[in-house]
C-alpha cells in the first residue's frame, strides 16, 4: 500500500532535507502561474530540485493552479514547455483554460480548483479529461472524503498538516488597509500579518499579499490523530503545508513519515504521536482540525 | 445603431420578475427550490416558473434559472430531473458553476442551454474556449476581469459573454472564499454565506517574539468589505467591447430596487445603441441610481484594481434611502385619481415621487388621499390597503410611488454573489 507524503518546500536545500525526512513529492511553484508558494522557484531552481528528486526516486509537482488572466494564459505554453523539458512529474491546475493548455503540452496534472473541489462526480469530470488525481477542498469533511474516495479510482489528496487558504481576493487588501490607516504600505509583502475573528480574540489567521492579490489562511490543521481513518478510507495522498512552520517543518515531515511506517506496521500509537507532534508545532500557531471532523450535517 | 446587449435583471419572486420586465429587462434570472445559492431568496416552484416564463415570453423576454451551487456528496441527487423540468417549462437557460452539475445538465437535459456562472471565475480566453467546446452557450465572467481583457476575449473566442454591471460584489474571487464555512459553519458555496468579509477583524503583526497587536483597538479594524458596482456611466464601453449581456445583481433586493435600476439601464443602453455618436450621459440617470443605492458605488476591476476607496472603512457616509410606498393599480384620467396598493406607510402632505417604465417620473405632494370607499383619510397605514391619490401627471398601472425615508446607511444586505 502506497501512502504518499506531499510537501511544500521553500528552497532547494529544504526540499532535499524534506526528501531525506520522508517526503515523496515536493510541491513548489511561483506566483505567475501558481498560488501561494514561498521561496524562489525559478525554472533554474525547478530544474535543480527535479534532478535531485529523481536521483532519490522522488517526484516534483509544480503549481499551475492560479486563476489565469489573459496575460498569464498567453505565456503559459512557454512555461509548460520548459517544465516538460525539465521533466517535472506533474503540475496542479484548476483553471479550465490552463488545463486545456496542459493537456496540449501532455503533462500529467492534479485537478486543484481549491474550494470548489467537493464531490466525486466533479473530480470524475476532470478524470475523464486526463486528471491523474485531485486535491479536495479543505472544507470537505473526513466523512465526505471517504465517500468520495470510495467512488473513484483517482487518488484524492488530503491535507494532514498546516494552514490552508480560505479567502483569495484579487485586491491588495493589506495595501488598501495600510493606506486607509495612513501607514506606509511598502511592508505589505514582507512581514507576516494575522487577523483575528471578532468572536475569537485568540484566533490568528495569516494574511498574505502578492501579485495575485490577498490570501487569508486558516489556522494550522492537523490530522495526526486521524491517520488510521485516512488509511482505512483509502485516502493515501497526504499533503503537508509548511507555510509558516519554519525550521520545524522538516521534523514535522519526519514525524509524519514515522507515523506512516508505524501505521503500516500496526504500531501506531496515537497519543504518543500527537504529543510528539505538539512539541514540534511552533508555539504561536494554534492547532485545529478545521471542518475536517465535523458532521457534514452541521455545515449549513 | 448598435447591437443592443441584453439587460439581465434579478427576480427574487414572481412580482419582481414581472416588474423587472415591465421596467425594461430583456431577461431575468431566478432561483429554483434547489441547487441555488440563495437559500433565503424567495425561490420559484415549477408552477411559478411556468407563470414567469409565460409572462416573459409574451413580452419577448427570457428567464434563466441559477443553479450555481457547489455540490457535495448527495446534493446532486435529482438534478437531472430538475433540469428536465426546467427545459420542459421553457426556461431559456440555466446558470451553473459546478462541473458535475454542468455534466448532468448537458447529458440528462439536452436542449437546455447552459451558462457558466461567475462562481466558476472565468478569467481568460482559453477558459472560454474550453467551456464553449464542452457545449456551453454563454460565460458569465469573473468580476476581476478588466475592460481590456474582455476585448481580448472577444477577439479570441466567439462565445457569448455576460458581465455584471450593477450591485453588490464578493471581495474575493467568487467561490474562492470560505471564511463563512470556517468561522460560522455556513457554506458560502451552498447558499449559506454569513458575509464574514464584512466583519471587523483584529489585526496583528508577527515580530521576533510573538504576535503583538499592531493597531490599537480604537483605530480602524481590518475589514474586507467591498462597495457596490455601478457601470451606469460606462455602458458605451461595454457595448463597444462586445459584451452580450449586462447583469444586475440582487435576487434578494426589493421591487423598488429592481424597477429603479432596470429603468435606468434600459434608458442608457437604448440611448447609446440608438445613436452612439449623439450619445450624451444624462445626470438624471445617475441621480436615479442613487435612489436605490445601499452602499457607495464604483466600477470594480473594469478600469483598474480597486483601492481602499472602493472598500468600506470607518463610519459609512449617509445615503438617503427611498421606500416603495405604493404600486399603481389603475388610473382614471378624467378624475386624475390613481388607485394604489399600499406597500409602506405614507400620509397626506408628504412629498412622494411617481415613476414608471420609460423613465417617466415626477414629484408631488400627497394632497388628496381617499380610502377604497372614497372617504378622505390622513394616512395609508395598512399593508396592502387600497387607496386613491390625486396625481399631478398621468400615471399607469405598475407605476411605483416612492418616498424618502429616514436616512439609512451602508448597511450590509445579504445579497452578494
Amino acid at each position: 500500500m502506497m501512502i504518499q507524503l506531499v510537501t511544500t518546500a521553500q528552497g532547494v536545500e529544504q526540499a532535499e532535507a524534506l526528501m531525506m525526512a520522508g517526503s515523496d513529492r515536493i510541491y513548489i511553484g511561483e506566483a505567475t502561474y501558481g498560488l501561494r508558494h514561498k521561496g524562489d522557484w525559478s525554472l533554474e531552481a525547478v530544474r535543480e530540485v527535479t534532478a535531485i528528486a529523481h536521483r532519490y526516486g522522488k517526484e516534483v509537482t509544480v503549481a499551475v493552479n492560479n486563476l489565469m488572466h489573459n496575460h498569464q494564459i498567453e505565456t503559459l505554453p512557454d512555461y509548460l514547455a520548459a517544465l516538460k523539458s525539465i521533466g517535472v512529474d506533474s503540475v496542479t491546475a484548476g483553471d479550465p483554460g490552463a488545463i486545456r493548455l496542459i493537456r496540449n503540452a501532455n503533462i500529467p496534472y492534479w485537478y486543484d480548483a481549491q474550494t470548489l473541489v467537493t464531490s466525486a462526480r466533479h473530480i470524475q469530470f476532470w478524470g475523464k479529461r486526463d486528471a491523474i488525481g485531485a486535491i479536495a477542498a479543505r472544507e470537505v469533511t473526513l466523512t465526505e472524503l471517504g465517500l468520495i474516495q470510495q467512488q473513484i479510482g483517482l487518488p484524492v489528496e488530503v491535507q494532514v498538516y498546516g494552514p490552508t487558504c480560505i479567502h483569495h481576493s484579487k485586491r491588495p487588501l493589506l495595501t488598501n488597509y495600510f493606506n486607509e490607516i495612513g501607514r506606509p504600505s511598502d511592508g505589505a509583502q514582507k512581514r507576516e500579518y494575522y487577523i483575528s475573528e471578532p468572536s475569537d480574540a485568540a484566533s490568528r489567521y495569516p494574511v498574505y499579499e502578492d501579485e495575485n492579490g490577498t490570501h487569508v489562511f486558516s489556522e494550522d490543521l492537523t490530522l495526526m490523530g486521524q491517520l488510521p481513518v485516512l488509511l482505512k478510507g483509502g485516502l493515501h495522498t497526504w499533503k503537508l503545508e509548511g507555510w509558516h512552520a519554519g525550521d520545524a517543518f522538516v521534523d514535522i515531515v519526519r514525524l509524519f513519515d514515522k507515523a506512516r511506517s508505524d501505521l503500516l506496521n500496526g504500531r501506531f500509537d496515537r497519543h504518543v504521536m500527537e504529543r510528539r507532534f505538539a512539541e514540534l508545532q511552533p508555539e504561536r500557531f494554534r492547532l485545529g482540525t478545521g471542518l475536517l471532523l465535523r458532521n457534514p450535517e452541521e455545515i449549513k | 445603431m448598435k447591437k443592443r446587449p441584453e439587460l439581465l435583471a434579478p427576480a427574487g419572486n414572481l412580482e419582481k420578475l414581472k416588474m423587472a420586465i415591465l421596467y425594461g429587462a430583456d431577461a431575468v434570472f431566478i432561483g429554483g427550490q434547489q441547487f441555488g445559492l440563495r437559500s433565503r431568496a424567495g425561490n420559484f416552484g415549477y408552477d411559478e416558473m411556468a407563470e414567469g416564463v409565460a409572462f416573459a415570453h409574451a413580452r419577448g423576454a427570457k428567464v434563466y434559472v441559477a443553479a450555481n451551487m457547489v455540490t457535495h456528496e448527495g446534493d446532486i441527487e435529482g438534478a437531472g430531473e430538475f433540469f428536465c423540468q426546467l427545459r420542459d417549462i421553457g426556461i431559456d437557460a440555466v446558470i451553473v458553476s459546478d462541473p458535475a452539475m454542468i455534466e448532468v445538465c448537458l447529458t440528462e437535459a439536452p436542449g437546455l442551454p447552459v451558462h457558466l456562472s461567475t462562481q466558476a471565475s472565468a478569467t481568460n480566453y482559453e477558459t472560454l474556449r474550453f467551456w464553449q467546446e464542452e457545449g456551453l452557450e454563454r460565460i458569465v465572467l469573473a468580476r476581476e476581469v478588466s475592460m481590456e481583457e474582455i476585448k481580448e476575449m472577444k477577439r479570441q473566442v466567439d462565445v457569448e459573454i455576460e458581465t455584471f454591471v450593477h450591485g453588490a460584489m464578493c471581495i474575493s474571487y467568487s467561490g474562492r472564499c470560505t471564511l463563512s464555512n470556517h468561522m460560522a459553519l455556513r457554506d458560502a458555496n451552498r447558499g449559506g454565506c454569513a458575509q464574514s468579509c464584512r466583519w471587523k477583524y483584529g489585526f496583528f503583526e508577527a515580530d521576533e517574539l510573538l504576535s503583538d497587536e499592531m493597531v490599537a483597538r480604537d483605530e480602524e479594524p481590518f475589514s474586507m468589505s467591498s462597495v457596490d458596482l455601478a457601470m451606469v456611466r460606462h455602458i458605451p464601453d461595454l457595448v463597444e467591447a462586445g459584451v452580450d449581456s449586462l447583469k444586475i445583481e440582487g435576487r434578494m433586493k426589493s421591487i423598488h430596487y429592481v424597477a429603479t435600476v432596470c429603468n435606468v439601464y434600459r434608458q442608457v443602453i437604448d440611448a447609446y445603441c440608438d445613436d452612439p455618436d449623439g450619445f450624451v450621459f444624462d445626470p438624471a440617470w445617475e441621480e436615479e441610481i442613487w435612489k436605490a443605492a445601499q452602499r457607495e458605488l464604483a466600477t470594480g476591476f473594469y478600469y483598474g484594481v480597486p483601492t481602499e476607496n472602493e472598500q468600506l472603512f470607518g463610519k459609512p457616509r449617509v445615503i438617503p434611502q427611498y421606500a416603495f410606498a405604493a404600486r399603481v393599480i389603475s388610473y382614471d384620467a378624467s378624475t386624475q385619481l390613481a388607485t394604489l396598493e399600499q406597500r409602506n406607510h405614507f400620509r397626506r402632505g408628504e412629498e412622494v415621487e411617481f415613476f414608471g417604465p420609460g423613465f417617466v417620473r415626477f414629484t408631488q405632494k400627497v394632497d388628496e388621499l381617499y380610502d377604497e370607499m372614497g372617504a378622505v383619510i390622513e394616512t395609508a397605514n395598512q399593508a396592502m390597503m387600497t387607496v386613491r391619490v390625486k396625481v399631478e401627471q398621468p400615471v399607469a398601472t405598475d407605476f411605483i410611488m416612492r418616498k424618502r425615508k429616514a436616512c439609512a446607511v451602508n448597511t450590509p444586505v445579504p445579497s452578494q454573489v
